[in-house]
């Protein structure tokens, strides 16, 4: 046990912060904000690009991929610093995140070149396609069909949830080419181009307001995807979704530590009951960085216990929400703004820090809803951590 | 920043484990409460372990392993009160086979010629009655006395197991070299991580016991551990536990390292192990269904410690409150920084 990071994680993190220092766009470089996860304005391009060349974009990454090889720690105090200034590296976060990771976890030499780089670089960005109208925390049972005719794919079916697809050059889309198989096995992926004819996205607003945009519904009407667009093997889908979304929650439960640093500045308790809410929210977000750093850990021996990332994320997520709760009711009815500051405004977040306490309140379900929900994250706890009966 | 075990406290927590498994049985904590067997054989084995020497703080983390087990097994002799209360406040007064324990309010200290006189009453004081030792905090400083100068009387509490004393000094003279010097606000901060891992011991062995029970008992055809229902409890319970122990491992480190947070570590800790058994006991007790609210079913020695320590050294609500008070006193120039 130790309460610091090791001299070799330290230095790396002063290297990173001064580059941070030299080169963070400024407000002014900001002309407009990025409307949806997949829309990258012309600065946050050159900032991602900056990041890419100088190998700090996924420090984890080889040189050529917009990294220095980086071990899972030096990662973790890279996040750290980006969330201590509440920026984000990619106004694209799943397309460097998810998307480029797949391909170059699955992808072939020539997918890394066309569609893995050029999504690193910000030169195009990407939309991730699994959740379908009956395919929500059951995926497996997705049923979008692709059908081999050719050269081709036939792609028909439709996704939803697709964030940012109206945005987005590429959907990396998860898709039945074997019904005839169990559900896990018969699923493949295939990166299909967003103007290819056949495939019409429609955006759909959130809770929070109809302008905010990021949610689509995607519909593929007999689209025509070049067979060469296939993601690692067929009918092997169920591996990549494991495999590129795998690394993804190994930090998935940094978000929620990261809100929760968030809020120990937003939240100002009034009262002596705000108060005590505040008082949980501090216990949470230190007992979940302790408890991260031990997955952090494993990561590094390069063992997976992905139950034990469910503990993270449950915890880390329903604290984000419960706080934000707290910190939305203290506000009394200034809490009605909107919409409104509610934190300092960053203009390098995606982050809505100028929503008001509902909407910021509103979105903390996403954390419980997207990536598992709580109630699948309780039952693999109780099934693989303590090993209660399946049934 | 690292909460994982290095490989010297694996390696301890599985010698602690197998010496409790054999010495520290079930049997003999039920036959502490109900055949009135006499624990003193189990602290001559402790004491023969060298488990009292470890009594500096640097070695909290490794304490606090040892405790944490301890609290599981429900240990029935004053280990506790001696080495996370009474030690701290008079580090090197008794001998490695002595008992003590704490006093903490209710007692003042006149000076009187070259000496003290003690005055003043305390209830409630773990392990007073069977206390070689006790530490007594006054304003003047940190007293250590033999506990046979003051007048002590065991009081009866719902936890069977436990022993807790009333203390009563009536003008006792002792002399300028029963002042320990110890600190007592880092003392105190002992003493609420050495509670609070005795909590999540004790929880985690409700736990255990839930789980056993919940695999094994068949309603409708089929384990009940099978019902969602209670598969969610449980994940909540082992999800407190967690939280529980990383703010109490967090606490030892800050201790042993002598961490400027240690003040805020020690009221997490006690604080959310407070927190913990509230959610232990509630889905515990009731996810045993009727078995569970016997006397001949062990749940309850678990259920008792882990409740009774809530009501030791300030509960889950006050800890809070002095959580939300000193994080906020860190929150200004960098809140962010200071906090995580």
């Amino acid at each position: 046990m130790q309460l610091t990071f090791d001299d070799d994680v330290e230095a790396f993190r002063a290297e990173f912060v001064a580059f941070l220092e030299a080169n963070l766009p400024s407000a002014g470089e900001a002309d407009r904000p990025s409307r949806s996860t997949a829309d990258i304005p012309e600065w946050a391009r050159r900032w991602q690009r900056l990041q890419f060349d100088a190998g700090w974009l996924l420090p984890g990454n080889p040189p050529e991929f917009g990294g220095r090889n980086a071990g899972i720690l030096q990662q973790y105090v890279h996040l750290e610093e980006l969330s201590k200034r509440r920026i984000l590296h990619s106004f694209n976060p799943q397309g460097v995140g998810i998307i480029a990771a797949s391909l170059l976890s699955f992808g072939t030499p020539e997918q890394k070149r066309r569609w893995a780089v050029p999504l690193l670089r910000a030169e195009i960005t990407a939309a991730l396609g699994m959740s379908e109208p009956g395919a929500g925390s059951d995926l497996a049972s997705l049923r979008t069909r692709a059908v081999l005719d050719g050269d081709h794919f036939v792609v028909n079916g439709q996704k939803v949830w697709t964030s940012g697809a109206h945005d987005a050059d590429v959907i990396l889309t998860f898709v039945r080419t074997d019904p005839d198989a169990p559900k896990h096995k018969g699923i493949s992926v295939l990166l299909i181009p967003s103007d290819t004819p056949g495939v019409t996205r429609r955006p759909f607003g959130s809770i929070a307001s109809p302008d905010d945009l990021d949610f689509n519904e995607v519909f593929f009407d007999n689209a025509r995807v070049p067979a060469e667009n296939l993601v690692g093997p067929l009918n092997g889908g169920w591996g990549v979704a494991n495999g590129s979304l795998g690394h993804e929650r190994t930090l998935l439960w940094l978000i929620f530590a990261e809100r929760l640093a968030d809020l120990l500045v937003d939240f100002h308790p009034v009262t002596t009951l705000d108060e005590d809410r505040y008082a949980t929210l501090v216990m949470d977000a230190h007992a979940l960085r302790w408890m991260g750093s031990a997955a952090l850990a494993r990561e590094a021996r390069g063992e997976q216990d992905v139950a034990a990332l469910s503990v993270l994320k449950l915890l880390g997520s329903e604290a984000a929400q419960a706080a934000t709760e707290a910190a939305f009711e203290s506000a009394g009815a200034d809490a009605l703004d909107h919409p409104v500051l509610t934190g300092p405004l960053s203009h390098l977040s995606l982050e809505a820090y100028v929503s008001g306490w509902f909407e910021r309140y509103a979105r903390t379900f996403s954390g419980t809803i997207a990536g598992g929900t709580s109630e699948i994250q309780r039952t693999i706890i109780a099934e693989r951590v303590l090993g209660l009966p399946r049934g | 920043m690292q909460s994982e075990f290095d490989e010297d406290q694996r390696l301890w927590q599985s010698t602690v484990r197998e010496v409790l498994a054999k010495e520290c049985t079930p049997a003999l904590v039920r036959a502490v409460v109900d055949a009135d067997a006499d624990p003193a054989g189990l602290w001559q084995t402790y004491t023969n372990l060298g488990w009292t020497q470890l009594v500096d703080a640097s070695e909290m983390v490794e304490l606090a392993i040892l405790v944490e087990e301890l609290g599981r097994a429900t240990d029935p002799t004053p280990f506790l009160a001696t080495m996370t209360q009474f030690v701290p406040l008079a580090p090197g007064v008794a001998e490695p086979k002595q008992t003590g324990a704490a006093v903490y309010e209710g007692v003042t200290a006149r000076r009187d010629g070259d000496g003290w006189v003690l005055d003043g009453a305390a209830r409630h004081v773990l392990d007073a009655d069977r206390a070689d030792w006790l530490a007594v905090v006054t304003a003047e400083g940190v007293f250590a006395l033999p506990a046979a100068r003051a007048t002590i009387r065991r009081v009866p509490v719902f936890d069977p197991v436990l022993h807790v004393g009333e203390v009563t000094l009536a003008g006792v003279r002792v002399a300028d070299g029963a002042l320990t010097g110890a600190d007592p606000e880092k003392a105190r901060h002992q003493a609420l991580t050495g509670l609070a891992i005795t909590m999540v011991g004790a929880c985690q062995r409700v736990l255990d016991l839930v789980l056993e029970h919940a695999r094994t008992r068949q309603q409708f055809g089929v384990p009940i551990g099978s019902f969602q229902a209670v598969k969610h409890k449980a994940a909540d319970m082992h999800v407190a536990i967690e939280r529980a122990r990383a703010l109490a491992y967090f606490a030892a480190l800050t201790i042993a390292t002598n961490d400027p947070r240690r003040r805020l570590a020690a009221s997490m800790a006690k604080a959310s192990a407070g927190e913990c058994q509230s959610v232990v006991f509630r889905h515990g007790l009731q996810l045993f269904g009727g078995m569970g609210y016997t006397w001949e079913n062990d749940l309850q020695f678990a259920l008792k410690r882990a409740k009774a320590g809530e009501a030791l050294l300030g509960g889950a609500d006050e800890h809070r409150a002095l959580v939300a008070k000193e994080s906020l006193a860190l929150t200004g120039v960098d809140s962010r920084a200071a906090h995580v």
